[in-house]
């Protein structure tokens, strides 16, 4: 991994102090990850996905932006016009999207770095192929369009939010889209599901139990399932899904996912109307 | 490579009738060789041959510190190298992209502990451990790269032999570690629950398993899954293009059946093995 | 004994070699298909691949492009788990841009650029196993693959290493244990027939007066590899021509 020189990072032999706290164990945790109520510590249910909050134009330097919170997890996507694609000397027929996925520094429990590490790369990746199905790539050729997205703060669901948030910065752009995209996560654990985790059950639906004795021979779905619809076409523009799943509980979520996707396609409209109307108002006042 | 349209509609066409370029059906798989061993000072190698595409696996094996907040557990890191041997677009730093999300999606498919357990990995706890690296190097791509790399990967895990420990003892800050020199002490790795990748591509209407460099061209969606012991472990997307979900829960279904397939093939060759064969690239 | 002799008593070697003798040397040509010509050699332990693209358009650009000759494009890379201690990066190191550099330097000697102009020629070596005389290996499997490709070349150009025992006896090929041991260690590469020396390295030092015999060895060892070397390249003829029907398998 290349080493950066140019900031001074933490002294390297320091630990998080949380390790020498009192935690609670795994079990505990996962206790009270669905009470017997069928509540989530936050109060919601296995099915209910978060309050979103969106706002467009935030950036005035992009020519697209787009703010979006899910709960306590805030994302900022901006995306920037297109420009001739670097280090490239052949034709390409298709324009080429370029992500960039990246936490803040700030934004974690644990200190991330200033540079992309595996796990926002990867997350970059997944980000690009999901907006990928939904960009008009033939009609902007040899060119490359820029999206950058900053997590501001993490609890859950990040990566679903950016492409959502992305989703609508690209429309405020004006580059040419097929369909509305949106994007929600799921988790699996300990028998249970739920949708739009947060980071504290993401970590939970992370890790692989431990297998008591009793229960040896029952499987119980163990992962995190990203997927991102079309509206309209009622594609899958992206699909990433891991841990330790059947292919029975990949589409069972499947319903519950595409739901709440379409919940949230309906913001999204809300949000695009309610800013072309502001533009439309804007133009006809300075006229 | 290129490809005109006129190639392309006609691979399209041999998909549809179940009849590809090659003359295989749309789940079958091209000839594969494998060969375990044989990277001689390599704790356990693999190579494999999937048609022309060719992947050399190395693993070695280090002690480590664990992770503070993992204590008992060893570290499994991947790392890939796509040499220029493959395409002079490699050169230098050209196939990093490609490398990243090789090594990115095996670390995501090996991170369930029913896929690989790395408890079995701890010497002492939060003291000392082994770190198993995986050197994967890709030295021709003729299409189905994840395909080729995790059956490799595999197969060099199967061969690998961790020393054995004799004693490990602390006293005070410094922590003694006897390893055993002896060949037979040496512990192999349990590679049942290692997960297999099988990349699905779905060209025209229909849903094509292990497609050449040319059919990956062509296809309009790629998934690829990987599975271990009959469950998903990973899921991601070869390449852009959406997909119904029908057609994804179909292309899950079938990538699923083929892994277990595969499976089931590659641990029997490798058992059946002849011991020691030294042939390497020389045929 | 402070340090093991890199020669015993009874002029023996650490690996039951003579003086003069060179390790086994097995060689394949066309081991990949993608690439226009590949070649894989071993040399003992040592063990290489290398593969040619080429002549093509020159990448990048045409400001790169010579109007009367190629441009000769060499990678060194060596594989992570190559040496004993694995290595973090295969390329980009400052060793490994070297050994590009000299690998240039030596194909440049032979290949017949003139023939095509604004056009590029790509040598991509790699290393599998490093166990001393690595660079000689890069030539010799480069020459190969040159060959291999169908690229026409002046002659074959061979690399040996050659080193100084006992402060007195010259050692031809040299393992990476003899090298590490601590004897100086003179790498040559050579076109044999026409007795040209197009690259001269050294490692630590030894008296002007010893260099004579050294290089009259390596010059041998350049020799006796062209001669295998050789024989491989009518071998692989013969499998390739008795395929087509247009060499009679004898």
């Amino acid at each position: 991994m290349p080493v950066d020189n140019r900031r001074i990072t933490v002294p390297e032999n320091t630990t998080c102090y949380n390790l020498f706290t009192k935690s609670k164990s795994f079990k505990n945790r996962c206790e009270h990850f669905i009470n017997t109520s069928g509540k989530r510590p936050d109060g919601r249910k296995a099915e209910e996905h978060r309050k979103i909050f969106l706002q467009m134009n935030v950036v005035t330097q992009a020519k697209g932006s787009a703010y979006i919170e899910v709960g306590k997890t805030k994302v900022i996507v901006s995306v920037f016009d297109p420009r001739g694609i670097p280090n490239n000397s052949d034709y390409k027929q298709n324009g080429e999207l370029y992500c960039e996925f990246k936490y803040a520094p700030f934004s974690c429990t644990k200190r991330r770095l200033h540079q992309q590490d595996s796990e926002e790369k990867q997350k970059s990746l997944i980000m690009k192929r999901s907006l990928e199905s939904a960009v008009c790539r033939h009609e902007f050729p040899n060119f490359q369009v820029d999206i950058y997205a900053l997590v501001l703060e993490n609890d859950g669901s990040t990566l679903s939010a950016a492409i959502t948030a992305a989703g609508i910065a690209l429309a405020q752009a004006g580059i040419p889209m097929y369909d509305i995209i949106t994007a929600a996560e799921f988790g699996y654990q300990d028998g249970t599901y739920v949708l739009d985790p947060t980071s504290q059950e993401e970590r939970i639906c992370s890790v692989t139990m431990q297998e008591n004795n009793d229960s040896a021979n029952e499987f119980k779905p163990q992962g995190i399932i990203i997927l991102s619809m079309l509206l309209t076409h009622q594609q899958v523009s992206g699909f990433h899904a891991n841990g330790n799943l059947r292919l029975s509980d990949v589409n069972n979520s499947f319903d519950v996912i595409s739901r709440a996707t379409a919940d949230i396609a309906n913001l999204v409209k809300k949000n695009l109307v309610k800013q072309v109307i502001k533009n439309v108002q804007e133009n006809a006042i300075k006229k | 490579m290129s490809l005109c349209e006129a190639e392309k509609t006609f691979i399209l066409h041999g998909v549809e009738e179940n009849f590809r370029i090659d003359g295989r059906e749309r789940e079958d798989y091209r000839p594969m060789e494998v060969e375990i061993g044989i990277i001689s000072h390599a704790f356990g190698s693999a190579r494999l041959r999937l048609a022309n595409t060719d992947v050399l696996v190395a693993v070695k094996i280090e002690v480590d510190t664990p992770y503070p907040e993992k204590p008992s557990q060893g570290k499994l890191d991947f790392f890939v190298d796509c040499s220029a041997n493959a395409t002079p677009d490699f050169e230098g730093r050209g196939g990093e992209d490609l490398a990243t999300g090789i090594s990115n999606s095996l670390s995501d498919a090996y991170r369930s502990s029913k896929a690989f357990d790395l408890k079995k990995l701890c010497i002492m706890k939060g003291q000392k451990c082994w770190k198993l690296l995986v050197d994967i190097l890709l030295l021709e791509c003729g299409g189905n790269l994840y395909d080729a790399v995790s059956l490799a990967v595999k197969a060099a895990l199967w061969n690998t032999r961790v020393p054995g420990v004799k004693s490990v003892g602390i006293d005070g800050k410094n922590v003694e570690l006897n390893v055993s020199e002896r060949l037979n002490d040496c512990v192999p790795l349990d590679v049942s629950g290692a997960p297999v990748m099988v990349t699905v591509c779905k060209i025209g209407e229909y849903c094509v398993v292990d497609p050449s460099a040319a059919e990956e061209k062509c296809s309009s969606a790629a998934l690829v899954v990987a599975v271990s012991q009959g469950n998903i472990t990973t899921v991601l997307q070869g390449s852009a293009g959406s997909l119904h979900p029908t057609t994804l829960m179909d292309s899950l279904g079938l990538g699923v059946e083929v892994a277990n397939q595969l499976n089931i093939a590659l641990m029997e060759t490798l058992q059946s093995a002849p011991p020691h064969f030294d042939v390497g690239f020389l045929k | 004994m402070s340090r093991k002799e890199l020669l015993s008593k009874i002029g023996l070697r650490a690996d039951g070699r003579r003086a003069q003798e060179l390790r086994r040397i097995r060689c394949k040509l066309g081991v990949f298909t993608e690439p226009d010509g590949s070649a894989y050699i071993e040399q003992g332990l040592t063990k290489v691949l290398a593969a040619v693209y080429g002549p093509h358009q020159v990448r990048g650009g045409r400001s790169k492009a010579q109007y009367d000759a190629a441009i000769v494009n060499c990678q060194f890379s060596m594989a992570v788990f190559s040496t004993g201690e694995r290595k973090r990066r295969p390329r980009g190191d400052r060793k490994s841009t070297e050994m590009s550099i000299h690998l240039k330097q030596a194909l440049m000697a032979t290949i017949k650029t003139e023939l095509y102009p604004w056009s590029q020629i790509d040598v991509y070596v790699e290393v599998l196993h490093a166990d001393g005389g690595v660079y000689a290996a890069c030539v010799n499997a480069s020459t190969l693959a040159l060959i291999d490709a169908g690229i026409p070349l002046k002659e074959y150009v061979c690399a040996c290493t050659a080193s100084l025992a006992n402060n007195d006896i010259p050692m031809v090929d040299i393992s990476y244990q003899e090298e590490v041991l601590g004897g100086p260690t003179l790498t040559v590469a050579a076109l044999p027939m026409s007795e040209k020396i197009v690259l001269m390295e050294m490692t630590q030092r030894f008296h002007l007066d010893h260099l004579p015999k050294v290089l009259k060895e390596a010059l041998r060892g350049c020799k006796d590899i062209k001669v295998i070397l050789d024989e491989a390249v009518r071998n692989h003829l013969v499998n390739v021509g008795s395929s087509s029907g247009w060499v009679k398998n004898k």
